[in-house]
């Protein structure tokens, strides 16, 4: 009898599911698109789509990274009642769109496949990881939509900025990062230093810029050397970078090997006068839920703070709100996601429209003297870029449970503190 | 009697030649309709039935459950990247199957001697290790991790993974009805005695392990051109190693229909679930999975058979095969 309900209940979720998906595909003509021929009255929202890692092993990211920040542009642009578009004479309110790629990229391409073709949404969002965004530019590029990117960033990316006018990169990566790095080593003295690397795109550029820095700026480089991805045990290359002295340890790896670094750093009690590591260090989490005091003279890419500006200090407070109080604060990312939405939105009000090749124009035609206003400041784009000055600082440290930027100089909300302080003990 | 044989030997092959010319019609509709996105979510479609269809080829009759499906369709993804500006697509598609044939020979020459578990632990590993000596070789030697491909119309993807399904569906029907099938059959039901009967198990079961995976190669080769870029983290998924053995266990895989309805209803399902439910598409798809295990040991094929028993009054025995422990 059992069996003859859960058999009922399983034909009953088919069948729901496909009258679902009939549905879905009646509501086609509902939606609207860029090149949308509704009558201008009919145009009552903005439709925002998205394909971005719900589930899956990239899923963190939208969850500490930019999903934080465009739910929350979401939640408040319509609290202002929408974006003024010029073209329909009023304020629309935006409604996301957001579909899971299960970090899958064949999943991601087809969700923005049907957000584009099928969904017809206004704007797109970027996907996850530099990977994805690398194919989804390409995909969006020819259907004439607009990609402003997020989480990911990299050197590989630069032809595509160069070459498809529809993309624009958001995030700071090495070319931007590693110079003012290595001038805050030179003047504090820093006289040598390991790197370690992740076998790995990421690991790789951020490697091959910082050899020949190094080496420009007169300091040593005892060793560099690769690390595979979810190694689990790297006291033989702490130790050897104990017995030699090295005072800056700059590790460029992913979070879980950047948490493995650092954990080993303190059970073989090595304490460089420097420590350095990729993404992961410059969340809140790294300080609140992970390493608490330990943190505390650690330097991390990023970076910008509530000293940077007021209006970064109010967006971090915005941020604490709309979630409920937590603070799961990236302080290397979000700042500069949250500008994006904000070109995207002072484009479409300058532009007047939704169409995506004027936006792309009014976003390609900002520059220095003419940028669009936003919570990092003046931002404008060349070749397809952001330019190195239009961020709030590109190396930060911990320092009293704030992210101290502290490099480059004329960004820095505090020194940099070198040699970083002992790690605690044991039982603090 | 008699024209209820005729039913049973035209009903088949009528339904199957009336949704090929849909399918090849469907393009066109597609376009007419501006619903473009049909195409692409059928693309998916074909490419999992594929994966499926090849799996259960091998997998189906002779109880190895094989998880480097994603190896034989990462190695097609990658002959794409490799030889995608260089060949034309017919050929560079071609080289893809061949390119997993051939690593399949190897692995299947190294692993079919093994069983059960073994073999499964055994193909789900060397997913693993293609993926990481790729990227050694990448970051190491080529000094840069993924690689663009050529990008080809989603419609030109569609029918050339509709006549790889097409092919498929050919030689999986004529492997089953040949003394080869009968053979591989022979092996899942007790592998020594087919040994005994002077079967060349170990060569069949290479052959045969080698033949499905060409067609996972065909399947990943084409499939490269609509993805734009890929790594070996993209290509050598371990999703495309589970998704279409759970596909054949939903469909049923005790004949060619089943694990082709496991792979159409299971794809369109988990499209259905991510894009209306994406916050608890996994909680649901889950659940689905699990009662389905416990409770369609033979899959929708099953269910399909049981509720037409249930029509016909129980005037015909149960015929279903089942293992007694």
């Amino acid at each position: 009898m059992k069996k003859s309900w859960l058999l009922l209940f399983l034909i009953a979720f088919l069948s729901i599911a496909l009258v679902v998906g009939c549905a879905q595909g009646d509501k086609e003509g509902e939606k609207a698109g860029p090149d949308d021929e509704k009558p201008a009255a009919d145009k009552d929202k903005i439709v925002v789509g998205a394909a971005r890692s719900i589930s899956g092993p990239l899923a963190i990211q939208d969850e500490t990274c930019f999903g934080p920040v465009y739910r929350m542009w979401f939640d408040e642009v319509n609290a202002r009642g929408g974006i003024y578009v010029e073209e329909y004479g009023k304020k629309l309110p935006v409604e996301p769109l957001i579909y899971d790629d299960t970090s899958d990229m064949n999943t991601m391409l087809n969700l923005l496949n049907k957000l584009m073709v099928e969904d017809k949404v206004d704007l797109l969002l970027a996907p996850i990881s530099t990977a994805f965004l690398k194919a989804a530019a390409q995909v969006t590029n020819d259907q004439g939509y607009l990609l402003i990117g997020a989480e990911g960033g990299a050197k590989e990316l630069e032809p595509l900025m160069a070459e498809m006018p529809y993309f624009f990169s958001l995030l700071n990566y090495a070319t931007q990062q590693v110079q003012p790095l290595v001038d805050m080593l030179a003047e504090n003295n820093v006289k040598n230093a390991a790197i370690i690397y992740i076998e790995d795109q990421h690991g790789l550029e951020y490697k091959n810029d910082l050899v020949p820095a190094l080496q420009a700026a007169g300091i040593e480089i005892v060793f560099d050397k690769a690390i595979p991805m979810g190694i689990k045990d790297v006291t033989s290359i702490l130790e050897e970078a104990k017995s030699k002295n090295v005072q800056a340890l700059l590790c460029c790896a992913y979070p879980d090997e950047n948490f493995l670094v650092m954990g080993q750093c303190m059970e073989v009690d090595y304490n460089p006068d420097v420590i350095l590591f990729g993404p992961g260090a410059c969340l809140e989490i790294f300080v609140s839920d992970i390493f608490g005091p330990a943190a505390e003279g650690v330097m991390g890419w990023g970076a910008w703070n509530e000293k940077s500006s007021p209006e970064l200090a109010d967006l971090a407070k915005r941020l604490t709100e709309h979630q409920k109080g937590v603070r799961n604060i990236d302080w290397w990312g979000q700042a500069i996601y949250y500008s994006g939405l904000q070109v995207l939105e002072q484009a479409i009000e300058k532009a007047g429209t939704l169409d995506n090749a004027v936006l792309k124009d009014v976003i390609a035609g900002a520059t220095k003297d003419d940028p669009f206003k936003t919570v990092v400041g003046d931002l404008w784009f060349e070749n397809g870029g952001v330019p190195a000055e239009c961020y709030p600082g590109q190396v930060g440290q911990w320092q009293s449970g704030i992210f101290e930027v502290v490099a480059p100089s004329d960004k820095a909300t505090a020194d940099p503190i070198i040699p970083k302080p002992a790690w605690p003990a044991p039982n603090q | 009697m008699k024209i209820k044989a005729n039913y049973k030997k035209y009903v088949i092959p009528v339904i199957a030649i009336l949704v090929l010319v849909l399918l090849i019609a469907l393009p066109y509709f597609a376009e007419r309709s501006d619903s473009r996105y049909t195409i692409v979510l059928f693309k998916t479609i074909l490419m999992f039935t594929i994966l499926t269809l090849s799996w259960a080829l091998f997998s189906g009759p002779t109880g190895y459950t094989s998880l480097a499906t994603a190896a034989f369709y990462g190695v097609g993804l990658y002959t794409a990247g490799v030889l995608g500006r260089v060949l034309p697509l017919p050929v560079m598609v071609l080289c893809g199957g061949l390119a997993s044939f051939l690593l399949a020979v190897i692995i299947g020459g190294i692993t079919l001697r093994l069983r059960g578990i073994y073999f499964a632990i055994f193909t789900l590993s060397s997913v693993e290790l293609i993926k990481h000596v790729l990227h050694w070789y990448e970051i190491t030697i080529a000094g840069g991790r993924g690689r663009p491909v050529v990008r080809v119309p989603d419609t030109t993807v569609f029918y050339v993974l509709l006549g790889i399904l097409v092919l498929l569906i050919i030689t999986s029907y004529l492997l089953k009805r040949s003394k080869y099938g009968l053979a591989l059959s022979s092996i899942g039901s007790c592998e020594e005695a087919a040994a005994h009967i002077g079967v060349n198990v170990v060569t069949l079961k290479v052959f045969t392990f080698a033949l499905s995976s060409f067609f996972m190669g065909l399947a990943g080769a084409i499939m490269a051109t609509g993805m734009v870029y890929i790594d070996c983290f993209i290509a050598f998924d371990l999703n495309y190693s589970f998704f279409p053995t759970l596909m054949a266990i939903f469909g049923g895989m005790g004949n060619i229909v089943g694990p082709i309805i496991g792979a159409v209803v299971f794809t369109y399902l988990r499209e259905i679930l991510i894009t209306e439910f994406p916050y608890v598409y996994m909680f649901i798809f889950g659940t689905v999975m699990i009662l389905t295990i416990i409770y369609l040991p033979n899959g929708l094929i099953g269910l399909a058979e049981s509720i037409r028993r249930k029509l016909l009054g129980g005037k015909h025995a149960d015929t279903t095969c089942r293992r007694v422990n």
